[in-house]
């Protein structure tokens, strides 16, 4: 299944330095190349996942583990996800064991801006966030709409409501835009003084460079996503919020990449559709909180129905062991609904999809020759309950064997805790 | 094949019309249901492969593989099952089910008695289950039909009580209260474990103290005791192994100390969550209890839960430990039980041991085997019919049965949904208006 909207009953798949090479039937390849016999299987793009929080809300939860949420200040945009991002977390090996070759570890939704994301590669062997960081992938921002900003500063100073939400919202793109401002105008005074033709009157004062302005890493971050180059993943619930931060965005001239959660996603779907957002929702979360009363099975289905792109995230170091039992969920309730979804239309909520929100979708998200060979071989149709990932390859190298004798875990957390069973 | 299911449509369609709900029941014997012509999983183990089972009033009255010539009263309702699957309806154990509509609404919530003491053995939730909760027929139209509701909080958290997952039914939603007693062990409210089991001791001995001894408390001639008398009270029928003790426990410690202490009180014992079970199925089996867990629970979420594994359910069942199934913490989305034992069965689990993981083992394990958990003569009919593998995705429920009943397959969400199926009904925005 190559997310394509195309599938080849008895595919062969080459891969060549890490890279698909060739997807077909009775593909040639060079004499010496490595041949897997995997009949029987079903071959699908490695699994990716819009929204995680590994490594910097793991497991252990331990008190001195919690490190996605700066909530010290409601807009924090100077922070990074990365810097806290512990490698040996347990729930990374269960990810990868189920198929997940890229995901994005975001901060938490405590502020309003959280601050930056990362877009990770489920790789062996990394010892920091930038051994596993996906080398192509931009920078996403993580903001937060609703009850959690509220929530942690209600009493904290603000914002206290929603409309406290979004006026800070709009205060800290207008700062984003003034500093851009300052700083184009700078670069406008520099290139002026490197070009101004040198004064031959001997007389005049020496002309000096212009003062740079103050750098802020926050702002320069927010002014990366008014310039379009830093990919926006909102955390927002209900329809009526979704709809004012699409209006906040086109006031400022950039897009919603993809709202996550987005729970009321099904009831603008049109409006996601004409902003360009995607929506990146669980199969069936809902009723945990006031805002995510209105869920229902059919959310992604709905969504991919009016034209939107439909994701399912997890938020979940449990849902993201099975993200294709969860688009599986969708898809049948879809089906139920009357709405025409293929299997390869609810791949593509977890392949496809997804990498074209985090903005990869160049390199990997489907079996196309040149992506990269991310890859997972199932035991069968992975829209069943008994699905397993039986093996998993990143960039052609092979992550997880399922049926290896030493299956253990790779953290070194778990090491010394094992019991043999 | 079309106008089989045609015809299954027509009738299933008949039975769940407003029609035949308000159809009045002839006085004196209420008409019957009959259903046939499919596998019938009775939940004990067993499958009738061609199977007819008759409802009359709330209860299953007569169950047989199905024939040519069987028996087909007179003004019987016929179901025609054509191949769809019965099973029994599915219970939910240890949930908030009715105590919680909004997790994160205080207002909502009423599963914890939230005095701060560690013992709340009096506590019963019977009394504030919501029968009108939006999240009772979101999980039946899934084939949820039963739940066992339970209280949270503190060491001993309270009472049990049953329900039939029938919203509305204010009166009748509870079925049984008091059905068993829910504790934690472990470190509970920052507690060293070793100061709770003492607790937990103190609170048996002191129940078995003021049994013997309450006239002699009522004139204040006894002393002083660790819990309130009324809590003491209330643990008394869990001393007498009236109910099971439902203790949820992961480490390998508290749950051989918990079995130790079991067996010096004579206990009727059930343990919950039991992460770490899997290290000790043969101690288990041998005390014969059954251990309630949730498959998916595989991450070393705390210390106690370090060795969590995919495939403890079919290592237990191995070691011949009665092996039950159920979701803990989210009473929003029960329905996904038969993904759990899906999950289960992936991982090694006999599919029929995992049916009744979620049925009859569990009915057993609350005393309650005598009205549910099976499609057998007498019991109450609650049953579901299924387009395929009940466990799998692709298969949905095609009726459900709630003490005789078939309910309306329709939930707060399924009309959200058809709300929202066509979006050209609602409001585009405004144009902006011009500056004059």
């Amino acid at each position: 299944m190559t997310a394509t909207g195309m599938a080849h009953e008895r595919g062969d798949l080459y891969v060549r330095d890490g890279k698909i090479a060739g997807v077909g039937s009775d593909l040639s390849v060079p004499s010496g190349t490595t041949v897997i016999d995997v009949s029987g299987t079903v071959i699908t793009p490695g699994l990716i996942d819009t929204h995680s929080h590994i490594g910097v809300y793991p497991a252990p939860a331990f008190v001195a583990h919690q490190d996605a949420n700066e909530a010290v200040s409601p807009t924090t945009p100077h922070v990074s996800s990365a810097d806290g991002y512990w490698p040996q977390d347990p729930q990374l090996d269960r990810a990868r064991a189920g198929g997940i070759t890229t995901l994005q570890i975001l901060p938490g939704s405590a502020n309003l801006i959280g601050g930056s994301t990362f877009t990770m590669k489920t790789y062996l062997g990394a010892r920091s966030a930038e051994d596993a960081r996906f080398v192509a992938a931009p920078r996403g921002l993580k903001i937060a709409c609703g009850e959690n900003p509220k929530r942690t500063y209600g009493e904290k100073g603000g914002p206290q409501t929603r409309m406290g939400n979004m006026a800070g919202f709009r205060r800290a793109f207008e700062q984003a835009r003034a500093y851009a401002q300052k700083w184009r105008k700078y670069r406008e005074a520099l290139a002026a003084f490197e070009h101004a033709p040198l004064s031959t009157e001997p007389t005049s004062e020496p002309k000096l460079p212009p003062d740079p302005p103050d750098h802020d890493l926050g702002l320069e971050a927010l002014a990366g996503v008014l310039a379009g180059n830093v990919l926006v993943h909102n955390h927002c619930y209900r329809a009526d919020e979704m709809i004012v931060m699409m209006e906040i965005a086109e006031s400022f001239g950039f897009r919603i990449r993809s709202f996550h959660h987005a729970v009321e996603a099904y009831k603008i779907a049109d409006r996601l559709a004409a902003h360009g957002a995607s929506a990146s929702v669980w199969a069936d979360w809902w009723g945990f909180k006031a805002e995510a009363f209105d869920g229902i099975r059919e959310n992604a289905a709905l969504v991919h129905a009016a034209s939107a792109k439909a994701i399912i995230h997890s938020d979940s170091a449990i849902g993201i062991q099975r993200l294709n039992q969860e688009a599986a969920k969708a898809m049948f309730a879809g089906r139920r609904a009357g709405l025409d979804i293929s299997d390869d239309d609810a791949l593509q909520w977890i392949t496809a999809n997804p990498a074209w929100a985090l903005g990869v979708d160049a390199w990997v998200g489907t079996l196309e020759v040149g992506k990269q060979a991310d890859l997972v071989v199932w035991n069968g149709t992975p829209f069943s309950v008994y699905a397993k990932a039986m093996q998993v390859y990143v960039e052609g190298d092979l992550v997880y064997d399922r049926t290896a004798p030493r299956n253990r875990p790779t953290n070194d957390f778990e090491a010394g805790f094992e019991v043999t069973p | 094949m079309r106008f089989v299911l045609v015809a299954i449509f027509t009738v299933l369609a008949w039975i769940l019309s407003p029609q035949a709900l308000a159809a009045p029941r002839p006085s004196g014997t209420p008409r019957s249901t009959i259903l046939r012509g499919g596998p019938v999983d009775l939940g004990n183990g067993r499958t009738l492969e061609r199977g007819l089972v008759e409802l009359r009033g709330d209860r299953i009255i007569r169950v047989e593989p199905d024939s040519n010539s069987a028996r087909l009263p007179e003004g019987a309702t016929i179901v025609e099952l054509n191949g769809h699957r019965i099973t029994p309806g599915f219970i939910a154990a240890q949930t908030t089910l009715g105590l919680d509509e909004i997790s994160m609404e205080p207002s909502t919530l009423d599963a914890e008695r939230t005095t701060g003491d560690l013992i709340r053995a009096a506590h019963d939730v019977s009394s504030a289950i919501h029968a009108q909760s939006s999240l009772i027929a979101v999980q039946a139209i899934e084939g949820i039909t039963s739940a066992i509701v339970s209280p949270r909080g503190g060491l001993v958290s309270g009472q049990s009580a049953w329900i039939d997952l029938l919203t509305g039914e204010h009166t009748t939603i509870v079925t049984a209260r008091r059905i068993a007693m829910t504790a934690t062990l472990g470190n509970v409210n920052g507690n060293s474990r070793a100061a709770i089991l003492a607790k937990l001791v103190e609170v048996l001995d002191d129940t078995r103290f003021y049994a013997s001894r309450r006239a002699a408390f009522d004139r204040r001639q006894a002393r002083d005791l660790s819990a309130h008398r009324l809590d003491l009270e209330a643990l008394e029928p869990v001393l007498r192994a009236a109910i099971p003790l439902v203790v949820e426990a992961h480490r390998v410690s508290d749950m051989l100390a918990i079995l130790d202490i079991a067996k010096t009180y004579d206990l009727d014992l059930v343990l919950v969550g039991a992460t770490q079970a899997w290290e000790i199925a043969d101690v288990l089996a041998d005390a014969k209890v059954t251990v309630i867990l949730q498959p998916s629970e595989n991450l070393p979420n705390s210390l106690d839960q370090l060795g969590a594994r995919l495939d403890t359910a079919a290592r237990l069942a191995a070691a011949g430990v009665e092996v039950g199934i159920a979701i803990f913490e989210d009473p929003h989305n029960l329905r996904n039980l038969r993904q759990e034992a899906g999950i289960a069965v992936a991982e090694g689990l006999d599919p029929k041991v995992a049916l009744q993981a979620i049925t009859l083992t569990l009915a057993r394990a609350y005393g309650m085997q005598r009205d549910y958990g099976s499609i057998e003569v007498g019991k109450i009919a609650n049953l579901v019919v299924w387009n395929g593998d009940p466990f799998e995705f692709s298969s949905s429920p095609q009726a459900v049965f709630i003490r005789g009943t078939s309910i309306p397959l329709e939930s707060r969400q399924t009309e959200l949904r058809d709300r929202y199926l066509k979006l050209e009904r609602f409001r585009r925005p405004p144009p902006r208006p011009k500056a004059p």
